[in-house]
């Protein structure tokens, strides 16, 4: 051993102190960063005694990872269905502002309390059947009723075709971030084949899987040079070596009644709706196709029964003593093209047509009277008309109409509410349904989003940044950077001691 | 990983997400204390929402109901006191012909002055209306139930008379002709052909307009009333053939033992319409007795309604006032400690050198 070789250790413990000082600061300068996972200097002796910084660790935990980007991915797909369902809900939401305790019942403008404000106005109308305000008045609550079905139907059209954008948006979000991954992950997979510090790109990566898993569920496997394959949580291959998939889909503006989107495919296999082999379960991707696919249709079919179920109780009879053979024709409520009654089975799409009928409506050259007498399906027919002497006080026809509203009817089962039921408790049960939905969505969002700060919480815990203990690392490496400075005083006069000896 | 390990950026926000959920929860509970119900009830109801709307439309069912038994009180209120003073003036007309029969004078005017002014008050009494129908109308109460039988243009009941009466005796009872008809002829009349003037198809075409059906109504749910009589009645048709015999007859040319047997006739007559007067009557009490049994049940109904809704939609006030406390209680400690976690950091107390 000689002075020299002093000066070498020296001199490496000033490299080493170095290194170590720039991982330090690189991790204080992201000690806020989200995503970032802190280094850690590797120290080892070197062959002559002194210390090198080996290498730099990223401390990353792809377990937790994999935690944070599932419960995303589900929290996702809960916001994107609530956030539809909550705008549904709207159209039947009950006023708070409806003080019971002064017994006003402004129920909102629901079609259920709406069809209770028709029922109402017909108890009026029978109390005093000459009273063309009273008539009025029943055709006005009428009007409501089919506006509020317009409206609800105009909803969940407005919604679907939302939901329809957003999937488009999010798929060409998925494209960009795919794009990016393969770009970062080449770059991982060249840096560490050459031994580069990859840190930085490998927080990239984990940062846009994160984001990906946003848009669309997904899982993960390493593999042995280091690049990351992506799979959708059904299955599908996203990105495998270097290659990235791409989602296609093409977008429906206008989405009636009855119409159904496009499905998102990755490859030409579909992975969203009903025919999908293997469909996506989380991201907004998932939570979108649902909504637009499945809940808000369905919600729809319930609003297009209650449509053609008023159509059918308010429907006129033939009224003829001696054989009656005309058939049944709409009566107050009615819908463009009518020819006869609508089977429960082909209703799709009345919620949004349905209207009052013009002949019973004076704002549109109709008459009041017929209300209280029938003929409103065929005015001058007399085979319609109820009350043929035009009795003033007759109320055989309003209590019909009234009997109508609290009758069994007919229902399509498939609207999801049972197949037969009266008119008023279907309506009443279609917003149980929606509020129901309503209620479970927000519920679970508020669960998802839990799980996901908690599991943020314990990957950051995990692998984020502890200001405190960089502090005492850096005093540490002071420390031993005033050492060493002394040490090499030291050593540096030793020399002196000697050359001046001689 | 060290259980012990916090990272920095946790620390710093570790606190939000409780102080966000805090104040969401402080700003939804500001509106329930202040309304007394919950914030946003379709969520906090979920699948209840169909049931307490079916309450409150009912609520609202009965409220209507009973609003519109306003009306059907009123129509019957108004039928009631109509039939009452026609029963009165039935009443002054047999007193009026018992004290004729016992005077004994039969000359004068007395029996006609008698039977063309219960006639009159007869007529103006069917036709009272109530909200603009007429009450004795049946379901056709948009027309009179009953013509001026003393029009100048003479009604078709007073024609119909007429030509009956001409048709028995040649003569009008005006014409002198009239003074040799007997009391048993006249008997035979009034029982015969003028009597058929006050019944089936000629009581509906020259007297009555009314329809025989009556015009009903629900006064609760599923309980449907007849809310009118109507001028078809038995006791319409006594009393207005009474009093037609008194007005017709009773001051005409007609002898003194045909008079008598006219205010014979006329006596039974009065006191039969009386009595089908009292039973209709009685009929319109009934049903006034069941709009308001209708409208003490639907209240109390209202009551228990009113009740379900208030335990689906009310928040516990204190409740909600001692969570208001914990709320704020929790929000200011969790920005104390968010303050001091803040300040907590070593190099605040590294010595500067």
């Amino acid at each position: 051993m000689s002075l020299s070789v002093a000066y070498n250790i020296i001199n490496s413990a000033f490299l080493s102190t170095a290194a170590q000082s720039a991982v330090i600061s690189s991790n204080i300068a992201n000690a806020s960063t989200p995503g970032y996972s802190r280094e850690i200097a590797n120290v080892l002796t070197n062959s002559y005694g002194g210390s090198d910084v080996a290498s730099v660790t990223r401390e990353a935990s792809r377990a937790l990872l994999e935690q944070v980007n599932a419960s995303t991915s589900q929290a996702a797909s809960e916001q994107a269905l609530a956030t539809g369902l909550a705008t549904l809900a709207q159209t039947v939401s009950d006023s708070a502002s409806s003080a019971s305790a002064s017994g006003s019942t402004q129920n909102g403008d629901s079609p259920s309390a709406m069809l209770a404000n028709l029922q109402s106005a017909l108890t009026t109308y029978e109390a005093s059947p000459s009273d063309a305000s009273a008539a009025q008045a029943v055709v006005t609550a009428a009007s409501n009723l089919t506006a509020s079905l317009n409206s609800g139907a105009a909803t969940v059209q407005q919604v679907r075709e939302q939901a329809d954008s957003d999937m488009a948006s999010s798929v060409s979000t998925v494209n960009s971030l795919l794009n990016q991954f393969s770009q970062v992950d080449a770059t991982i997979v060249s840096g560490l084949a050459t031994g580069a510090n990859v840190s930085g790109a490998e927080d990239t990566r984990d940062s846009i899987l994160t984001q990906l898993s946003q848009q669309i569920g997904i899982s993960t496997t390493a593999n042995a040079n280091g690049s990351t394959s992506i799979y959708t949580d059904s299955g599908v291959t996203l990105y495998q070596n270097g290659l990235a998939s791409t989602l296609s889909f093409t977008p429906t503006p206008t989405l009636t009644a009855g119409a159904s989107g496009a499905a998102v495919t990755v490859d030409g296999v579909p992975i969203t709706g009903a025919s999908a082999p293997m469909a996506i379960q989380s991201g907004a991707l998932a939570g979108l196709a649902n909504l637009r696919d499945t809940v808000a249709p369905q919600y729809q079919a319930q609003l297009d029964q209650i449509a053609g179920g008023l159509v059918n109780a308010f429907a006129e009879t033939d009224q003829s003593t001696t054989a009656p053979g005309l058939p049944p024709l709409p009566g107050l409520f009615t819908y463009p093209g009518a020819t006869g009654l609508p089977a429960t089975t082909a209703m799709t799409g009345l919620a949004n047509v349905i209207e009052v009928n013009a002949n019973v409506d004076p704002s549109q050259g109709g008459n009041l009277d017929l209300l209280r007498d029938g003929g409103i399906s065929d005015p001058g027919n007399p085979a319609y008309t109820y009350n043929a002497s035009g009795s003033a006080s007759y109320t055989g026809r309003i209590q019909q109409m009234i009997g109508a509203i609290t009758a069994t009817q007919p229902f399509d089962p498939s609207a999801g509410l049972g197949s037969s039921d009266n008119l008023g408790d279907y309506s009443n049960a279609s917003v149980s349904w929606l509020q129901g939905q309503n209620q479970q969505a927000s519920n679970q969002v508020d669960y998802q989003n839990s799980l996901v700060a908690q599991a943020t919480a314990a990957l950051s815990n995990a692998t984020g940044v502890n200001l405190d203990t960089e502090m005492t690392n850096m005093l540490n490496i002071e420390n031993s950077y005033t050492t060493t400075a002394k040490l090499l005083t030291t050593v540096n006069d030793m020399f002196t001691a000697l050359i001046n000896a001689t | 990983m060290t259980a012990a390990f916090v990272s920095t950026s946790y620390l710093g926000t570790a606190l939000l997400p409780s102080i966000g959920q805090a104040q969401t929860a402080l700003a939804n509970l500001e509106v329930e204390e202040s309304t007394g119900q919950y914030a946003d009830l379709g969520l906090q109801l979920g699948d209840q929402s169909g049931y307490e709307l079916s309450l409150k439309n009912q609520t609202e069912l009965l409220q209507t109901l009973t609003s519109g038994n306003n009306l059907v009180t009123t129509n019957l209120t108004t039928s009631q006191d109509a039939l009452n003073s026609l029963l009165t003036d039935a009443q002054n007309a047999v007193q009026g012909l018992t004290a004729w029969s016992s005077a004994g004078t039969t000359s004068d005017a007395t029996l006609q002055n008698l039977g063309v002014n219960a006639l009159q008050s007869l007529i103006a009494t069917t036709n009272t209306t109530s909200n603009g129908q007429y009450v004795f109308g049946g379901v056709n109460s948009g027309v009179a139930p009953m013509a001026d039988y003393f029009s100048s243009t003479p009604s078709a009941a007073k024609t119909a008379i007429d030509a009956a009466f001409q048709t028995a005796f040649g003569c009008l009872p005006t014409d002198a002709a009239a003074s040799t008809i007997t009391a048993p002829q006249m008997q035979t009349f009034l029982s015969g052909p003028f009597a058929a003037q006050f019944s089936g198809a000629n009581w509906t075409s020259n007297w009555s307009s009314a329809s025989s059906v009556d015009a009903s109504d629900q006064i609760a749910p599923g309980e449907t009333i007849d809310t009118s009589t109507n001028a078809n009645q038995p006791g319409f048709q006594q009393l207005a053939e009474g009093y037609a015999m008194l007005a017709e007859f009773g001051g005409s040319q007609l002898s003194s033992a045909a008079q008598q047997a006219v205010a014979a006739a006329a006596t039974p007559l009065i006191t039969q319409g009386l009595n089908s007067m009292t039973a209709t009557e009685a009929g319109v009490g009934a049903s006034l007795q069941r709009v308001t049994e209708a409208n003490s049940s639907m209240s109390s109904q209202m009551t228990i309604l009113q009740t379900q809704i208030g335990n689906l939609d009310n928040v516990n006030a204190q409740a909600a006032a001692v969570q208001l406390n914990t709320l704020s209680t929790q929000l200011q400690t969790a920005y104390e400690l968010t303050a001091q976690l803040q300040r907590l950091s070593l190099a605040q107390y590294l010595p500067v050198s």
